[in-house]
């Protein structure tokens, strides 16, 4: 076989005229279009940067079925701990059911969470037992929905704080923040 | 070139397979809680900080309570308007003029506003049993409104003056 110069070789050995016509583009558009590298590499550079802009090492933490949080503004970043969800109303402790609350709904009165408790009570010796000359930073994370009364709120913040997590931070969707406009 | 091409396609689907569309994150409170009886060191008495108390008990108010220990030393009530925001089933609800009270009372009485200072005045929410969880997250987020300068490690950057109690009882 011989060495053939470089081109376009798609129909162009079809002996028609209108073939041919066609194939050159000749009087109309080109079958075989080209691809611009430049616009195609600025493309991708710009959807990296984008992407890389919005991208979180700390992932994605799933939301409990049922469970709509509410959006705040003056937030802080997720954290590594406990997660308290009540979805409807079962109580979840990294997704295990924990008990729930409907002692508490049926009597509108502020109670300890007997269940809750005795699951963050576990959490927390298992966490001592893992790093036993750290000190216990008694954090937990409460996924609430929304619409959950106070009482349940508190139920669950009193039993958590009771099994040695004082310091509760709540879950939420976070907001874009205001410009502060400068004082 | 067409291995700078291939980078970009890889790492574009890595970035778009691992990329978070919705982003979580948190309002802090305390409880306050006792802590375990230390008998090896002798407590030494103190002055109490003033404390701000925001009450959430009735519909139409708020009342801003500043008290050192267990003297009142002024109150404040604020009309309650729920600025509720509703978009997909997703509400929020803002109170821009409780905020802006916090602000200015934390200004005027607060204890702890040089960026040198470590510690934190303190905010203590009280609400009643029925109010939505929805709402308390607003009332804390007023809370956190009023910023400070805080030096750690040689940088300053601006925390929130307040640190949040929510009282159970």
């Amino acid at each position: 076989m011989t060495v053939q110069k470089p081109g376009r070789r798609l129909m162009h050995f079809v002996p028609l005229a209108f073939v041919h016509k066609k194939v050159t583009g000749g009087g109309h558009r080109a079958l075989s279009a080209g691809l611009s590298l430049t616009s195609m590499i600025d493309f991708l550079v710009v959807t990296v940067v984008f992407l890389l802009m919005s991208f979180s090492a700390s992932g994605e933490l799933q939301v409990a079925k049922g469970v709509t949080l509410p959006k705040a503004q003056n937030t802080l970043d997720m954290i590594d701990a406990p997660i308290v969800a009540i979805s409807g109303r079962q109580i979840l402790v990294n997704g295990q059911p924990a008990g729930n609350t409907q002692a508490i709904e049926d009597s509108k009165r502020m109670q300890r969470v007997d269940e809750l408790f005795n699951s963050l009570k576990q959490q927390r010796e298992h966490w001592k037992q893992v790093y036993p000359n750290k000190d216990f930073p008694g954090v937990v994370v409460l996924q609430i929905d929304q619409d959950v009364q106070a009482v349940v709120v508190k139920s669950v913040f009193q039993t958590a704080a009771f099994a040695g997590y004082p310091n509760v931070s709540f879950m939420v969707n976070q907001m874009p923040k205001a410009s502060s406009g400068g004082e | 070139m067409i291995p700078m091409i291939d980078l970009l396609m890889v790492t574009i689907s890595f970035l778009l397979i691992t990329a978070v569309w919705s982003h979580m994150s948190r309002i802090n409170a305390d409880a306050q809680v006792p802590g375990p009886p230390r008998p090896d060191t002798e407590q030494t008495p103190q002055e109490p900080e003033k404390t701000l108390h925001i009450e959430m008990r009735t519909p139409d108010k708020f009342t801003l309570i500043w008290k050192q220990g267990g003297t009142v030393v002024s109150t404040v009530d604020v009309p309650r308007r729920d600025n509720v925001v509703e978009n997909n089933h997703v509400k929020e609800v803002h109170y821009p003029d409780l905020g802006a009270k916090i602000e200015s009372e934390w200004k005027t009485t607060g204890q702890h506003r040089d960026a040198t200072d470590k510690k934190f005045d303190q905010a203590v929410l009280h609400t009643d049993n029925e109010t939505p969880y929805v709402n308390l997250i607003g009332v804390i987020d007023a809370i956190y409104t009023p910023k400070r300068d805080y030096g750690a490690g040689g940088k300053t950057e601006k925390m929130p003056a307040l640190n949040v109690t929510f009282a159970v009882n």
